[in-house]
């Protein structure tokens, strides 16, 4: 063997070097093509040189990019590397290659040829496309954590949102709740004090003697004052949802037209009246003297907003309040049925501040003698104490509606009530016996002594367990007249249920400043049981007691 | 420089009056007309500039929905020519920019005096008796060449192609380059442009066109161009020797050549019989 034949020839490198070697001319025609090549596509030396051209053999996307791309940059640059696309072979398949292209040209910058050098680039390709899924993948796990992400931050934003509401809610609820307590508690006691001035002014007023009108007058004065205390003193108990409702079934669209003449007085000239009543109302169940003290409150208020006239609105319509809307108040009101009255004005409306404020007791824009800022806060208490629910709506120059909701009234026979008269009549005692049972010496002391001057023989005890043992003594008991809340453990309710045990039968007239206790079920009273509010004057008294020992239906 | 200068990198050069527009093709940018302007500089006003995702133009301002047909690059073509005030146009498009020229035209035919169209198709892929050069396989299998290799293309493009935004003083370098593109927007304008059919938008155009139409051009053969001259009223059709799909960088000679008679002939196509 000759050394030449051991050392490969530049005709055998080029040959069968592991790439492919083409040189084209600058329309794309091959002028020359190794083996390599020609063994990759699958087709014959002459077949190809001279006849065919490049881009023939190229895969219909590289022969898009072959015009649109390779050409511009092999004249821009002369050269182009690394550039991947497929070759179409002879039998179809197609082959991934790796190309870098170079333009020769001539002395005045011609392109003469192209030399082109290809990579079989089938692994590579594999490979990149693995790595693309996984980069697919890689990338959609990506999206699919940012979108958990994005979404979490929303359900946390969400969730913040609907504590932060929460805890406003509940904010605002405790504040009332703390106001209540607070107007409440000094309401109470309040009211044992005016029970005693309103008996002892009574008393003075009686027993004064003929002729003295200077004192007769000065005592009158001192009774309405007191009368006016006392309005004051109901509507913080109101408010404290402390006062004892007396709820019956009312028709509330007669309950409105019966109160139009008050309401024509109260608002004056400037105002029209107009009210429309809603067809087919449901009837509700509410206390309808406080019904009407509301309502009076809130045509004070519209009057006060249109001082220079206006239209007030009264109306009344059957509502609903879906799950959707309740879910979204503050205070917990049951969803369903409802009687709606609406009192709206064409006044000055409020702002956003005010609207937040209003219903907390003593809150008042007006002047000082103007306003007391108790008026709503009885709509509010009042209204809650119903199991009803009331919403302002107010635009600061247009004016202001005023909703209250109370619950629908559903199977019951019983008639509408009538209004309660307001004018107790006097009546004596005949010499019954009453036992008064009251833990407030001043209150105790006023009380007998009103009865004793009555007519009535009256026996006294401090607490419940020297009640009973009067009552043991004394078969001749016609009355119990007694506080509900006791001091000595034992409140008026048990011991009114001792009593009875002994004495069945026995009628029981309760008093009290508030309620919140076994004889009243959250503020209404049990049917059948009487009960007589402080402050009671003298008449009130004398009326209730009559009636009772008579045996009166109420 | 307005917004709208700026989105499309808008380059005016040349001493002359008359505006003519030179629009890119697919792949390309305004680089490819380095070799043609220098021709008419001294007797028009030449104006260059980026289709949205190609060369310098404004990558951010690449919106799907405008682009999602040909449509929205034409109106980018009359926003500039209203920024600069442009009339008596003449525009010049290089291949898929060809049909953005007529849709423009269409739009404001007051706007243009001329059209010289190099290469253009308005439906690549074949329908019926109609020879797009192109099947639909075709087509798909370039759409998801693209698709799934942009390890391969454009990535290898990309150190190329790609200015780098962390380094401008890169852009430099890379001016003897072109062809930038962003690989996301080039997919998208291939899908834009090979599956585009703008065929019933030739027979309304009333500006003077004239078809350049390359020999063995693999993206727009022969019969489509014919079939452009049959369906463009009006319009001339010229046949050059050049080869391929880009003449104004293969033989700017011959196409210079061409324009300058289509340009310098006074009498409108229709008039000769
Ligand atoms: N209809 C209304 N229009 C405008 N503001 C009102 C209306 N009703 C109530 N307000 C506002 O609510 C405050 C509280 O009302 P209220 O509790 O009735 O107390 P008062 O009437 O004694 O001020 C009023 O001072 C007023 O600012
Ligand atoms: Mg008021």
């Amino acid at each position: 063997m000759d050394q030449g034949s051991l050392i490969e020839t530049a005709e055998e490198l080029y040959e069968s070097a592991p790439c492919g070697y083409l040189s084209t001319l600058p329309d794309g025609t091959i002028i020359r093509a190794n083996q390599t090549f020609l063994t990759w596509i699958g087709m014959d030396r002459q077949e190809l040189v001279g006849h065919r051209c490049f881009q023939d053999i190229l895969s219909i996307g590289a022969k898009i990019f072959y015009d649109t791309h390779l050409t511009p940059l092999l004249r821009m640059q002369g050269f182009v590397n690394e550039i991947a696309f497929d070759l179409a072979c002879s039998d179809g398949r197609a082959l991934p290659v790796l190309a870098n292209l170079v333009q020769k040209r001539d002395a005045n910058g011609r392109p003469m040829v192209h030399r082109i050098t290809l990579f079989n680039a089938t692994d590579r390709r594999k490979y990149e496309r693995e790595l693309l899924l996984a980069r697919q993948k890689a990338e959609r796990a990506t999206q699919e954590l940012k979108r958990l992400n994005e979404t979490l931050e929303e359900r946390v934003a969400q969730e913040v949102a609907e504590r932060l509401k929460a805890e406003e809610a509940l904010r605002q609820a405790q504040k009332m709740e703390a106001i209540g307590q607070l107007t409440g508690g000094i309401a109470h006691d309040f009211n044992n004090l005016l029970t005693i001035i309103v008996g002892n002014i009574e008393l003075l007023q009686r027993r004064l003697p003929e002729g003295s009108d200077r004192l007769q007058r000065a005592a009158t004065h001192a009774m309405e004052a007191t009368r006016r205390a006392a309005t004051l003193t109901q509507r913080l108990l109101a408010f404290s949802r402390r006062q004892p409702l007396d709820p019956k079934p009312i028709d509330v669209n007669k309950l409105v037209a019966g109160m139009s003449d008050l309401l024509r007085r109260t608002l004056g000239e400037v105002v029209v009246l107009e009210t429309v009543l809603g067809g087919g109302l449901w009837r509700s169940q509410a206390d309808p003297n406080q019904l009407e003290n509301a309502i009076l409150n809130l045509a004070v208020n519209a009057r006060d907003a249109m001082s220079e006239g206006g239209k007030l609105t009264i109306e009344t319509a059957n509502a609903r309040l879906d799950e959707a809307y309740v879910e979204a108040l503050a205070e917990p009101v049951p969803p369903g049925q409802y009687v709606l009255v609406a009192v709206s004005d064409t006044g000055t409306g409020m702002d956003k501040a005010t609207m937040e404020r209003v219903f907390e007791p003593f809150f008042t824009t007006k002047e000082v003698g103007k306003g007391t800022g108790l008026g709503l806060s009885q709509v509010y208490g009042f209204v809650r104490q119903s199991n009803g629910h009331v919403r302002i709506y107010s635009e600061l120059g247009e004016g202001t509606t005023i909703k209250i909701y109370l619950p629908r009234l559903i199977g019951s026979d019983e008639e509408p009530a009538e209004m309660p008269s307001k004018s107790p009549v006097m009546v004596r005692g005949m010499g019954e016996t009453i036992l008064v049972v009251e833990d407030e010496p001043d209150l105790r002391t006023y009380t007998t002594e009103a009865l004793r001057d009555m007519g009535y023989r009256v026996l006294e005890a401090g607490d419940g367990r020297g009640a009973l043992e009067i009552v043991e003594q004394h078969p001749e008991i016609d009355l119990l007249f007694t506080d509900v809340v006791l001091a000595g453990g034992m409140n008026g309710r048990a011991l009114s249920d001792e009593v009875s045990r002994r004495r069945p039968g026995l009628p029981v007239l309760y008093t009290t400043g508030y309620t919140q206790n076994a004889i009243v079920h959250h503020g209404r009273l049990d049917p059948g049981m009487h009960l007589i509010g402080k402050p009671f004057t003298y008449a009130e008294l004398a009326s209730k007691v009559r009636r009772m020992l008579d045996g009166d239906q109420f | 420089m307005s917004a709208v200068l700026k989105r499309n990198n808008v380059k005016v050069l040349g001493q002359g009056q008359q505006p003519m527009i030179f629009a890119h093709g697919y792949g390309c940018d305004q680089n490819m007309w380095r070799f043609i302007t220098p021709a008419f500089e001294d007797r028009y006003k030449i104006i260059l500039f980026d289709h949205v995702g190609h060369g310098q133009s404004d990558a951010a301002a690449f919106d799907q929905a405008k682009y999602a047909s040909l449509d929205g690059y034409a109106d980018d073509v009359l926003a500039i020519c209203r920024e600069l005030n442009l009339k008596d146009v003449i525009f010049v498009g290089h291949s898929v920019s060809a049909m953005i020229g007529i849709l423009a035209a269409n739009k404001e035919p007051e706007r243009f005096d001329r059209l010289v169209l190099i290469g253009p198709s308005p439906r690549y892929i074949n329908d019926g008796d109609y020879v797009g050069g192109f099947k639909q396989e075709d087509i798909e299998g370039l759409l998801d060449f693209l698709d799934s290799n942009h390890l391969g293309w454009s990535s290898t493009m990309a150190p190329v192609i790609m200015g780098n935004p962390d380094r401008p003083e890169l852009g430099e370098e890379l001016t003897n380059s072109f062809c930038r593109t962003d690989p996301d927007i080039a997919k998208h304008f291939a899908r834009v442009t090979f599956l585009s059919d703008n065929r019933a938008d030739l027979p309304s155009v009333k500006t003077r066109a004239l078809i350049l139409q390359c020999s063995q051009d693999a993206i727009a053969p022969e019969a489509v161009g014919r079939y452009m001259h049959q369906s463009l009223p009006g319009s001339e059709f010229v046949q050059l020797t050049a080869t391929g799909h880009c003449p104004n960088l293969s033989a700017p000679e011959e196409t210079i050549a061409a324009m300058e008679a289509f340009l310098s002939d006074p009498t409108p196509a229709r008039a000769v019989a």
